[in-house]
């Protein structure tokens, strides 16, 4: 090899490399940290806890579904309160739907219906439907896995 | 020998009462259910007991029965004494005079077993929720009419559920269970030479067997899923008629049936005498719908009545499209966030998301039968979007991943270079 | 650079020499000596699983910042991190593959410290915190499998603590301990993640502080059959050369994690019925796999039992060696040698069944 003491040019130039390479190395490693330390716009996911809705949102008699956990789920007001159960139909996991003229949970794909506890009370579905905890606070209405 | 139900012995002692009477001809009141010997120590068991064959047979499946589980005994149908002829003089316990009656003919059959089933009295201290319409009904029915007109080869009730050994339609080993409904009719119903004089069909098992319906019976094991007495009736057996196809089918399938009548109020004709349910979707052949049953292409249903040219042809083309596009594109969406997170990318948020599709799939499929390209089309434009939402969720996934890679790419090119330079370092240190 | 600002940079640079001294670490540093023949590269090992270590930390306090250790929000958070968190996947990724490597390593340099026989005195205590060191790490990789709460490590866990009940005498208590309570709950996750974070970390800091030192006190052992060469000082030659391995594994991590990111799964169902294919890590799969091959009963003791107090005896003789093995000469050295390749080929071998015969695990 060429170099030594005494070329200094290419000593130098060693000298830049290392420096400039060890530098882009902490920047591609500190880039990533920095970016994973500043919080992400989105809230955090909601986990077995969900807001399903506001106060006020749905009428006495109105059904909603939600989002929980991956997987829908229902919420009724009924004259008394309000219940929340999953959505998903225990016969062919079709989603179910609140009927305002039936005062029942209903499921369009095989006309199961399940009552407002939850239970199934007419066609093929085999079980009652996984009852949810509600909770009002302040204006929320949280729907939690009892 | 008395290991007998304790139910059935209490109601032997409090039930039965003492009078004794129908023992000539087929009476019409049920057996009064006289004090004696207990079902299995009557004389008909004590001798029929070292028979065999044939006249073994009523005393080996006796246990699995119900009637002899709730306290009947042979004489109850047979007639004759069961108390005589314990001596060994048979002729005795079958003295006519004594009320012997035999073997019932075919044609007696349904009276028999109505002499009790039909007699609400009798049998609501068995069961309070127990029907007793059966006779009625049967003889409503296409056997019950032949066999009241004298034909000895129509159906009567122990062709279907048993003699000696009949189980509750609750056990499964039951020929009237609904896992086993279908072969118990095919039995004669399959059978062309029992069927030739009537001039019936007998391949309905055979297509059954192929239904969306059988396979959701015996594949998923979900009992209710319709079998032959689902839609024909049980013992009142009839074909249903044209005027009621779509009740039959809308007793599950209801928003169907209720959007048929819809459109029936709507345009105020009678849908159902030009248009049913079995002409797309045939009767005991049920196929899952396939995409090709709608539209105007090769295997439509849509073009054995509607003609190029006439808006049914048209409307059926649009709702085709739109399901076809709704489809390919759920298919697309879930095939692409398949890849993505084989790729290693979580997709779990974007799945639930892509669920709103496959609902509004199941809607459209199912507004098909409003006739009403309006509705219909606004499932599907929203299944739709919802997909699209799911193929743009698969694209930033993989454009994610693509970053990925290309700062994967910088930073190695960049770790090579320390390295590089780390190892020319080294060498110009130890040249020293 | 102008040459007021040299002169107060090295003037800082003299107010801190003076209070910390670091030419004297870095006198001591070019004066420790590694020695150089054809075993030299068994060297760099040590400082890899450091290396790998650190990597461990920083990702792991990393992780610490979205992570929440309850079985309601485990799982949510980890798929929190690494779908919405900007280069979460990246940070748990190289979390999961470097404990793996780490591991790895650990393995390998046990095995080359064993078969160099540098063990041997005075080197005794350095062998016995080195083996409890790679037993700490194990229990980091078993605690943290647990914590993104998903169905194969809640399985694993389950079926892994079962085998700390079947201990006898202390086995009940052992499992509680593990469990906090009879079945794997909840509970369990707090925890292992408070074996994870605190406990774990708290002994390894010590343990490995006393390695380090040991390392220092006695310098690198020399075969006894091999003649060194030269000697290279440890700064700056020895340690460039670990940072070139280094930036190798850092390499190695960054694709691993950007081609093969770590599975999150499904999360968690305790009343789930178990899915196929639970299998603990890789390194534990030869222990399990041993277990399954022991018959029900071993001259009419439980067989697992049997397994379970042979792998026990095993650790327990692997970490007595430096006091076993005193004897001099050929004989002895071929011996032991012997001894370790019979526990290589085992070990290799009942983690070859697991994973190359189908069906049995």
């Amino acid at each position: 090899m060429m170099d030594g003491p005494g070329l200094p040019g290419r000593r130098g130039f060693l000298g830049w490399f290392l420096g400039t390479s060890v530098g882009a190395m902490c920047v591609s490693v500190l880039y990533p940290i920095a970016r994973y330390v500043s919080p992400p716009e989105v809230p955090e996911a909601p986990t077995s806890r969900v807001v399903a809705a506001k106060v006020g949102d749905l009428r006495p008699d109105q059904g909603k579904i939600f989002r929980f956990g991956g997987k829908p789920g229902i919420l009724i007001r009924t004259g008394d309160g309000y219940r929340a159960f999953s959505a998903t139909c225990t016969h062919l996991n079709c989603t179910v739907q609140f009927r305002p003229d039936l005062r029942h949970i209903w499921c369009a794909c095989h006309n199961g219906t399940f009552d407002l506890m939850g239970r199934n009370v007419s066609g093929p579905p085999p079980r009652p439907l996984e009852e949810y905890q509600v909770n009002v606070a302040g204006d929320d209405i949280i729907v939690s896995r009892s | 020998m008395t290991s007998f139900p304790r139910k059935a012995a209490v109601l032997a002692l409090t039930c039965w009462a003492a009078a004794a009477a129908g023992t000539a001809g087929l009476a019409a009141e049920p057996p009064s259910l006289r004090k004696g010997p207990l079902p299995m120590e009557t004389s008909c068991v004590v001798c029929h007991r070292e028979l065999d064959g044939a006249a073994l047979e009523p005393v080996t499946r006796a246990a699995d029965d119900v009637h002899f589980q709730k306290g009947l005994a042979c004489h109850d149908c047979h007639g004759g004494d069961p108390e005589a002829g314990m001596d060994g003089d048979p002729s005795a316990a079958h003295d006519e005079a004594r009320g012997w009656k035999g073997k019932p003919s075919r044609l007696q059959v349904p009276e028999l077993c109505g002499r009790c089933h039909a007699d609400p009295a009798f049998m609501k201290r068995f069961d309070p929720q127990e029907r007793t319409d059966q006779l009625a009904e049967y003889r409503t029915s296409g056997h019950g009419r032949r066999n009241a007109a004298g034909d000895a080869q129509a159906a009567v009730c122990v062709d279907c559920h048993g003699v000696h050994g009949v189980r509750p339609v609750t056990d499964p080993r039951s020929g009237v269970h609904p896992s086993r409904v279908a072969q118990t009719c095919a039995r004669c119903h399959s059978d062309a030479s029992l069927m030739a004089p009537y001039g019936l069909p007998t391949r309905q098992h055979e297509q059954y067997q192929a239904s969306v319906h059988a396979r959701a019976l015996y594949e998923g094991g979900d009992t209710s899923a319709p079998t032959c007495n689902d839609c024909h009736g049980s013992h009142g057996a009839v074909p249903p008629g044209v005027s009621s196809v779509a009740n039959v089918c809308g007793s599950c399938h209801t928003r169907e049936a209720t959007l048929f009548r819809e459109i029936e109020a709507r345009k105020g004709m009678d849908l159902e005498a030009c248009i049913q349910c079995l002409i797309c979707h045939s009767n005991h052949e049920v196929k899952p719908p396939t995409p090709e049953m709608l539209g105007v292409g090769e295997g439509s249903t849509c073009t054995g009545c509607h003609a190029e040219g006439d808006a049914g042809w048209a409307g059926a083309a649009t709702m085709a499209e739109g399901l076809g596009r709704l489809r390919r594109r759920l298919a697309e969406a879930s095939e692409q966030l398949d890849a993505a997170e084989h790729a290693g990318m979580e997709v779990g948020p974007d799945r639930f998301a892509l669920q709103t599709a496959s609902d509004q799939l199941v809607e459209a499929r199912v507004l098909v039968h409003s006739f009403d390209i309006e509705r219909f089309s606004k499932a599907a434009a929203e299944g739709i979007a919802a997909a699209d939402e799911g193929v743009a969720a698969a694209g930033r996934a993989f454009r994610e991943l693509r970053s990925r890679r290309n700062g994967l790419a910088l930073s190695l090119v960049v770790i090579a270079a320390v390295m590089v330079s780390l190892i020319l370092t080294i060498r110009r240190i130890e040249r020293r | 650079m102008s040459t007021a600002l040299q002169d107060k940079t090295r003037g800082a640079m003299g107010w801190l020499e003076e209070r910390v001294g670091f030419s004297q670490i870095l006198e001591m540093g070019r004066h420790k000596m590694v020695p150089v023949h054809r075993h030299t590269v068994w060297y760099y090992l040590g400082g890899m699983s450091l290396f790998l270590f650190g990597v461990q930390l920083a990702t792991g306090i990393l992780l610490l910042l979205y992570y929440r250790p309850s079985s309601e929000e485990a799982f949510e958070s980890v798929q929190f991190l690494v779908t919405k968190v900007p280069f979460g996947w990246l940070i748990r990724s190289i979390h999961s593959w470097s404990a793996n490597l780490l591991v790895f390593v650990l393995f390998l340099h046990m095995f080359s410290v064993f078969f160099l026989r540098a063990y041997r005195r005075p080197r005794e205590l350095t062998w016995v915190s080195g083996v409890v060191l790679l037993l700490l790490a194990l229990a980091f990789g078993f605690s943290g499998y647990l914590l993104p709460w998903n169905t194969l490590a809640f399985f694993a866990t389950q079926v892994g603590t079962e085998v700390a009940g079947a201990v006898p005498v202390a086995g009940g208590f052992l499992l509680r301990l593990l469990r906090g309570g009879e079945q794997v709950t909840g509970g369990t996750l707090t925890r292992f993640y408070g074996f994870h974070v605190a406990v774990l970390p708290a002994i390894t800091t010590a343990v490995l502080g006393l390695h380090l030192y040991l390392v220092q006190r006695h310098g690198m052992s020399v075969p006894e059959r091999v003649q060194a060469r030269a000697a290279m000082p440890f700064l700056p030659s020895f340690l460039l050369r670990d940072l070139v391995g280094w930036c190798a594994a850092l390499g190695c991590l960054a694709f691993l994690a950007a081609f093969f990111p770590w599975e999150l799964g499904e999360k968690a169902d305790p009343f789930a019925p178990a899915p196929a294919g639970i299998k603990p890590e890789w390194y534990f799969a030869w222990m399990f796999q041993l277990l399954k091959l022991l018959p029900a009963h071993v001259l009419g003791v439980e067989g697992e039992l049997v397994g379970i107090l042979g792998i026990s005896a095993g650790g327990v003789l692997w970490l007595m060696v430096p006091f076993l093995d005193r004897g001099e000469g050929r004989r002895s050295a071929l011996l032991w040698a012997l001894m370790g390749w019979a526990a290589v080929a085992a070990i290799a071998s009942l983690t070859a069944m697991v994973y190359l015969i189908p069906g049995s695990s």
